[in-house]
């Protein structure tokens, strides 16, 4: 899993390249630990190339949204994979995470 | 295929590669090996989580067009679908991430299947991959 992130005024796009596993859940958590020290975080992510992901990832979306909301910040993810959005659905994260 | 994992600790990854290159998945549709890739994770996840085991059994069969991926391991006894289903539909800051990588197994598989069986947990998952 590669993560970049790019600041483009208040917004921040995070690009999600690869599988979010239980491998890399932690080094994701790392790289995204510093966005939430954001104050009315704005954030972007673009889901075109990840590949899939497990609960494990799924915990560490749940932590963002629930520290960007508790921050009045907004949170959406773009282009998920038809697989990885049936992830999404069938969990019910779908109803709490905003995806386009 | 059947693979024994001993020491299982650390080769999540080798597992998952073992069933999803087995013979009776290789050659299945990416929709099929994109669930069984993330049912395997989660049944590691869970049940070698919980039982402590050191070492995992895993196997594949194929009969016709299904699919059976099973799992034996010899750590303390732990039935995970003894546990309640997450509240899929609860808000935000109720949600939880406990329960959910099992809940994922029995939504995204025909059946799954625990028993207790000779000191050892046995998991047992079935998929139509017609």
């Amino acid at each position: 899993m590669d993560v970049s992130i790019e600041k483009n005024g208040a917004k921040t796009l995070v690009k999600l390249v690869g599988r979010l596993d239980t491998t890399n859940a932690d080094q994701f958590q790392n790289d995204i630990a510093p966005l939430m020290a954001d104050a009315a975080p704005d954030f972007e992510l673009d889901c075109t190339d990840m590949e899939y992901t497990s609960s494990q990832g799924l915990r560490l979306f749940l932590m963002l949204q629930k520290t960007v909301s508790s921050k009045g910040g907004s949170m959406v993810m773009c282009n998920m994979k038809p697989q990885v959005k049936e992830v999404f659905d069938i969990t019910g994260f779908s109803n709490i995470i905003k995806i386009i | 295929m059947k693979k024994r994992f001993d020491p299982v600790e650390g080769r999540n990854i080798e597992i998952i590669e073992a069933v999803v290159n087995s013979d009776e998945v290789a050659n299945l549709s990416e929709d099929c090996k994109f669930k069984i890739r993330l049912c395997v994770e989660e049944v590691e996840e869970n049940i070698l989580g919980y039982s402590g085991s050191t070492w995992v059994e895993v196997w594949t069969e194929r009969e016709d067009n299904l699919l059976t991926v099973g799992f034996r391991d010899g750590g303390i006894q732990f039935d995970p679908l003894a546990e309640p289903d997450p509240d899929i539909n609860a808000p935000l800051e109720n949600r939880s991430i406990g329960g959910l990588g099992i809940f994922i197994c029995k939504q995204m598989m025909d059946t799954v299947d625990y028993h207790f069986e000779n000191k050892c947990n046995v998991f047992i998952m079935k998929l139509n991959v017609a």
